[in-house]
């Protein structure tokens, strides 16, 4: 890797990657992205260019692919119309395609406790989330597992499970709970007494 | 505009509405309404003692709206004729104008719209553009933080005889800015308004910068933008002139401007591209380089011309390059603006040239045309006989036919461009056009024809394109089989579907039909109508029997010798891969249906001693000896 030529090529023949070659690296997209104000490290433009001028290495090896979360706050400022989420989703196409995987924690299941209901997977934004049938405690079970590559850590499946059994690394329930009690600090009554 | 209105043989109707407009170059009749002034122009000398005491104030439209004005007032301080006219949606009747007329007497509240009724030579187009409302831009604020102008707004402010006499002020304030962002393509070169670039933002905001900094050198400004386009003459020496003042320019562009709600201050957001870093930019105003688009009523003016528009609105040209101030339209002439967005240097340049090319036509009593226009035979076409159709007028791009029911199909020879497609578009075969009529295409079938046709390709070109791309094939030695018989018309809208049929019926081996590229057609749509017969007539030919590699629509433009050469190459080899026995089998199978549809061609005058003139060749044997 390094250099690879076709490397745009490569992009626009995913779906969704079809309309890289018309950005205009105006920069409307990164100034808006709300990814890029919490870790500016993040610059959307940035990639599209390194794909554009095939810089495979930099742009494929980049934890940054990983971040978008499909907001597409930028898409609707964007004056060329380029849905950047799409792009995006090409280029991590593209690097899955050669066996790069993003390293990050994703939505964890409790098999054992998960009752197969879907409405987690129904919720993912991101379609992470998939229904299939697995040996459990020795029992053929409907179980939820979710996708590494595609969850983002959202947690919308942890708040929307009912039997409790999903949970976000580092943002499990416990840790939350911690948190908002240390935000009763300083208030005048007891904490104990109210949890 | 002064001298304008001094000159003997310039007549000023402002304000009026062009309505009607009528005939064709040289001979154009156009009627004008004048809407009332209610102040009679010979009277007013343009003191203004009526607006002082006028109680009713308005938005000034002409000071973008940042000041106001009276219900009576003239639109602006140079306006010529300098005369005072009532806002009849704003008055109220309380007269105090009329008492301090005074003796003058000159305003008359009875006053009607006057019609005048012209014959004019030539008419030339020149009503500007509107400047884009950026209030749909949520993003950018405009409307919503008083701290957010539009360049038309600074343009107003920042001069001398404008609402603040040349004082550069916060609206939400009064006071004086220290800073100034300017934002550039707002609602240009955006898809989702106006995906053109308007030409001049860039440079006036270069000239409002340096404008404000020799002022006030202490001014910080920023301009933030995607491309600066400075392609005129000496524009880039006044860039850099821009960027040795100190104003910082910043490449990207703003995605959101906030507003602080008690400082009103605005921050702008955006990606400093050139070091891949968002900075927010604090500032105490912002200036939006609005984008130029047509005007709203430019549909209503295009459709009485009868002029072309396009798709944003703007009225089109006769060719980009080589006709850039005429119409379609024989005689109107465009200049400025309403052509597309332009800057002061190209809009007076085109306006010179306009004003020059209706001289031309104003100067002389007879005007040359091409010998090659369209004629309507009275006695054959049905419109005549009180019947409907009118087909031609609308297949024709430049309006040169009248059609009125229970008269014949009339075509202005003036207006006509001898593009030919009324005449192959009329059912009842009543139109012909002079030096390319039926009998002569026919007579040059026949001989292109007349020996082993099965073995031979007959190419129709047009003139302006493929026919160019054929000789370009030529003059460039680009080499291709001698099989292919060409015959020339103007346009691919002249090629009947008629010609294929004879073509085939006289034995063709294959027949290629040749064009422009729909956006290089020199007759507008011609392309167009031709492409949507032979789409049609493919359909036809093949269900007739005869094999669908033995007919062929390309577009070729002049340049595309490459092309020709290569299209008759592989025409060349599906013929020769083709059993001659097939195409006479072919041939022979859909002789029934070729005659049917060619039964009524011998009543077009000259059609029938040509068919007698040109016998179809006799085949047989010899076609596959030769074999």
């Amino acid at each position: 890797m390094g250099k690879t030529p076709d490397l745009m090529a490569q992009v626009m023949a995913e779906p969704g990657g079809e309309q890289l070659h018309t950005c205009l690296s105006c920069g409307t997209c990164t100034a808006v992205c709300p990814i890029q104000w919490w870790n500016p490290a993040y610059n959307p433009r940035r990639l599209l260019r390194l794909a554009v001028m095939g810089q495979s290495k930099a742009l494929l090896t980049s934890p940054t692919i990983w971040f978008c979360s499909a907001c597409d706050q930028c898409y609707h400022r964007c004056p060329r119309g380029v849905r950047l989420s799409d792009i995006m989703a090409a280029i991590r196409a593209v690097a899955l395609r050669l066996g790069i995987e993003p390293d990050r924690d994703s939505a964890l299941v409790n098999e054992r406790i998960c009752a197969g209901c879907g409405q987690c997977a129904e919720l993912c934004p991101y379609q992470a989330i998939a229904l299939q049938v697995r040996r459990v405690l020795g029992k053929q079970k409907k179980v939820a597992t979710v996708s590494a590559v595609r969850c983002l850590q959202c947690g919308i499946c942890a708040a929307a499970c009912r039997s409790n059994a999903i949970t976000v690394p580092s943002f499990a329930d416990g840790e939350l709970l911690r948190q908002v009690r240390a935000c009763e600090v300083g208030r005048l009554e007891p904490v104990e007494a109210r949890l | 505009m002064v001298d304008a209105s001094r000159h003997p043989k310039v007549t000023i109707l402002a304000p009026a509405t062009v309505q009607k407009v009528e005939g064709y170059i040289g001979n154009f009749h156009v009627s004008v309404e004048e809407q009332p002034r209610y102040v009679i122009a010979e009277r007013c000398n343009g003191c203004g003692a009526c607006a002082k005491v006028c109680p009713i104030e308005v938005p000034n439209e002409f000071e973008a709206n940042i000041a106001p004005r009276k219900a009576i007032d003239v639109p602006h301080g140079q306006a010529v004729p300098l005369v005072y006219a009532i806002d009849m949606d704003h008055c109220i009747h309380c007269y105090q104008c009329v008492e301090a007329c005074g003796k003058l007497d000159a305003i008359d509240l009875a006053q009607k719209p006057k019609q005048h009724e012209l014959d004019v030579g030539a008419v030339v187009v020149a009503t500007g553009f509107d400047v884009m409302d950026p209030s749909p831009m949520a993003e950018y604020g405009y409307g919503r933080y008083p701290n957010v102008l539009t360049g038309l707004e600074l343009e107003r402010l920042s001069n001398s005889a404008g609402p603040t006499a040349g004082a550069v002020v916060r609206p939400s304030d009064g006071q004086a800015p220290h800073s100034l962002a300017l934002v550039q393509c707002v609602g240009s070169r955006d898809a989702r308004y106006h995906l053109y670039c308007s030409g001049f933002c860039c440079m006036y905001t270069i000239k409002n910068a340096v404008a404000l900094k020799t002022n006030q050198p202490d001014l910080d400004i920023t301009i933030f933008y995607m491309d600066i386009r400075t392609p005129s003459k000496g524009y880039e020496e006044f860039y850099q002139r821009a960027r040795e003042m100190g104003i910082r320019f910043v490449q990207g562009r703003p995605a959101a401007i906030s507003e602080d709600p008690v400082t009103h201050n605005l921050r702008v957001l955006a990606e400093d591209i050139s070091i891949g870093q968002t900075i927010e930019l604090e500032t105490e105003l912002v200036v939006l380089s609005t984008a130029a688009e047509a005007r709203s009523d430019s549909g209503q003016l295009a459709e009485r011309l009868t002029i072309p528009r396009d798709t944003n609105g703007f009225f089109t040209e006769y060719h980009p390059k080589l006709r850039p101030v005429d119409t379609p339209i024989e005689g109107v002439f465009l200049a400025g603006a309403d052509q597309g967005p332009k800057d002061i240097p190209a809009a007076v340049a085109q306006g010179s040239a306009a004003a020059s090319r209706a001289a031309r036509i104003l100067s002389t009593d007879s005007q040359l045309i091409e010998p090659t226009v369209a004629y309507a035979w009275p006695e054959r076409c049905i419109s005549a006989q009180g019947k409907k159709c009118g087909i031609c007028a609308t297949k024709c791009p430049y309006k040169a036919i009248i059609v009125e029911p229970g008269s014949a199909a009339q075509i202005v020879p003036a207006s006509c461009h001898g593009c030919g497609a009324c005449v192959a578009e009329c059912p009842h075969n009543a139109i012909t056009q002079f030096h390319f009529t039926d009998a002569q295409i026919i007579a040059q079938i026949g001989a292109l024809m007349a020996v082993q046709p099965e073995r031979k390709i007959m190419a129709f070109m047009c003139h302006w394109c493929s026919y160019g791309g054929a000789d370009n094939a030529g003059s460039s030695h680009f080499q291709y089989p001698a099989s292919s018989r060409g015959l020339r018309v103007m346009c691919s809208a002249r090629m009947d579907s008629d010609f294929v049929f004879e073509a085939f019926r006289r034995g063709a081996g294959m027949v290629l039909v040749s064009g422009c590229h729909p956006q290089d057609c020199h007759y507008i749509t011609g392309q167009q109508h031709a492409a949507r017969r032979f789409e049609r007539l493919a359909g036809t030919l093949e269900k007739m029997g005869i094999s669908p590699q033995r007919f062929r629509v390309e577009w070729i433009s002049a340049a595309e010798g490459q092309k020709y050469a290569r299209v008759i190459r592989e025409m060349d080899e599906a013929l020769r891969a083709m059993d001659p026995a097939q195409i006479a089998a072919e041939n022979q199978a859909a002789r029934a249906q070729l005659d049917s549809r060619l039964r009524r061609w011998p009543d077009v005058p000259g059609v029938a001693e040509t068919l007698r003139e040109y016998p179809e060749p006799t085949l047989g044997p010899l076609a596959s000896l030769a074999r």
